[in-house]
């Protein structure tokens, strides 16, 4: 009865643990999300460079 | 004076977001808007800053408030740059809020502006957002339905064939544009896309793009999550060896990076592999250096899921005791966090483990009909479905049925 005992015990314990209950942990890595950026100095940077182009072509004008 | 004030308090907000101080960079773009401007394109240009500072705080609400002012804006002025950016960054915030039909009208919005003002980077930034968008939207509806595992929804698998799409729409531009940063990001969603579509070789492939690039850029993080998510894909083709090795170098620059929480998930997923590779050891030593960390980091969750863990692979290792002492803490933290179905799991593996030591003692023959009657009781009344849900994190074997059925 022994061996006969030994196997039952065996066949209970897969089914305590039975592959299925073998979690993988899916854990998917996701890359960053991509925000759009504005900066105060956008504006007053074109501004900048505008009144640069301006002095310039009137210099060279002016020439 | 004001309108010089207003700007010098926003260009010291924009100087501490960019050194990684968000929290302080909202209080001077705050103390901006109280002041004011009556120059509207740098009072949007504080909103959308304030959204962004939000969003990486992760204060959504918030984050959602002030890109929707800065649309407003946008609008108002005849801004069409500066719509088609506050769109992007909307869609984006309605995603993590799980608004998804509204993110991708957001997106789209972006991605048609971006079109017609002929900005190439514009449009592979929004054809990114929008992958986004559908990756979400498709992991969002899988882990929310109520099916059984079996077939991928349709409504999944559309979302997720469509974010594949944009992806790859995406790659060809930034491809032709010449940004390997780009190309990396997109790879490495394109990657998960197809692993929850359950191409898994298509997503190796993806991620070893992902790998290479991260590798060119030294960028260790985006090198860490392509080892994990390789890892992940070769779990499921079956190549548990090569899983493992990924894992380990997942758990490598974990260390090095100095990061508990992705240390503690590498060896939560390496204890999970030696499982399947049937070496019961080498995953007791990962799921008890996962328990430790977990408890350091007093995630009760994290404890629950490594002791339920430890109590299956010292079950067959055919350690009893230790089995036994696994599954009574796992009753104890799921009934601690209010988890009913681990609870229940629990309760079962007590029951299943109190029959095992009682056999053991035994050498009746009676007592072993009877025990086997009770078995059979068991398997009648298992709730299946309440194991099934007291598995952390179960979109995959919902996704990938039938891969999860060869294991066995």
């Amino acid at each position: 009865s022994q061996p006969l005992a030994g196997r039952q015990a065996a066949e209970l314990q897969s089914k305590v643990v039975p592959s299925k209950q073998i979690l993988h942990s899916d854990n998917m890595e996701m890359e960053p999300e991509t925000m759009e950026t504005k900066s105060v100095t956008d504006y007053f940077s074109k501004l900048h460079m505008g009144s640069l182009v301006y002095s310039c072509t009137s210099k060279r004008k002016s020439k | 004076r004001m309108e010089a004030s207003c700007l010098e308090l926003a260009l010291e907000g924009e100087r501490l977001c960019k050194a990684g101080d968000c929290r302080a960079g909202v209080s001077f773009f705050e103390a901006a808007v109280q002041v004011g401007t009556e120059d509207l394109k740098t009072l949007s240009a504080i909103y959308s800053q304030l959204g962004n500072a939000y969003f990486y705080l992760h204060e959504y609400a918030k984050a959602l408030e002030y890109h929707h002012h800065d649309l407003t804006l946008a609008r108002t002025i005849g801004d069409l740059l500066g719509e088609a950016k506050a769109s992007g960054n909307l869609g984006n915030t309605l995603k993590v809020l799980g608004n998804f039909e509204e993110a991708i009208v957001c997106c789209q919005r972006h991605l048609d502006i971006s079109r017609e003002l002929n900005d190439k980077v514009g449009e592979a930034r929004a054809l990114y957002n929008l992958g986004n968008v559908y990756h979400s939207k498709g992991k969002n509806v899988a882990s929310a339905g109520t099916h059984d595992p079996g077939e991928l929804p349709d409504d999944v698998k559309s979302a997720l064939q469509k974010a594949a799409n944009y992806y790859e729409e995406n790659l060809t531009i930034v491809t032709e544009l010449g940004d390997r940063a780009a190309q990396g990001r997109a790879f490495g969603n394109l990657g998960n896309t197809h692993y929850l579509l359950g191409n898994f070789r298509s997503a190796v492939l993806a991620h070893e793009q992902r790998l290479l690039i991260a590798k060119e850029f030294g960028d260790r993080s985006a090198e860490r999550r392509a080892y994990s998510n390789l890892g992940n894909a070769y779990i499921f083709l079956g190549e548990f060896e090569t899983a493992s090795e990924y894992y380990k170098r997942t758990l490598q620059l974990a260390r090095q990076l100095k990061d508990r929480a992705v240390e503690a998930q590498a060896c939560y997923s390496l204890g999970n592999t030696y499982t399947l590779l049937q070496d019961y050891e080498k995953a007791i030593d990962y799921h008890l250096k996962h328990l430790v960390i977990a408890q350091e980091l007093s995630d009760k969750i994290g404890e629950g899921r490594a002791c339920w863990s430890l109590g299956n692979a010292y079950t067959a290792l055919g350690n009893h005791d230790q089995a036994m002492h696994f599954a009574e803490r796992h009753l104890e933290i799921s009934r601690e966090v209010g988890d009913r179905s681990g609870e229940l799991t629990a309760r079962l593996n007590l029951s299943d483990l109190q029959m095992v030591l009682g056999l053991s003692y035994s050498t009746n023959n009676s007592m072993m009909s009877e025990s086997h009657v009770v078995d059979n009781n068991l398997n009648g009344t298992r709730p299946r479905v309440g194991r099934r849900h007291s598995m952390e994190n179960m979109e995959l074997m919902k996704l990938t049925p039938e891969k999860v059925q060869n294991w066995n």
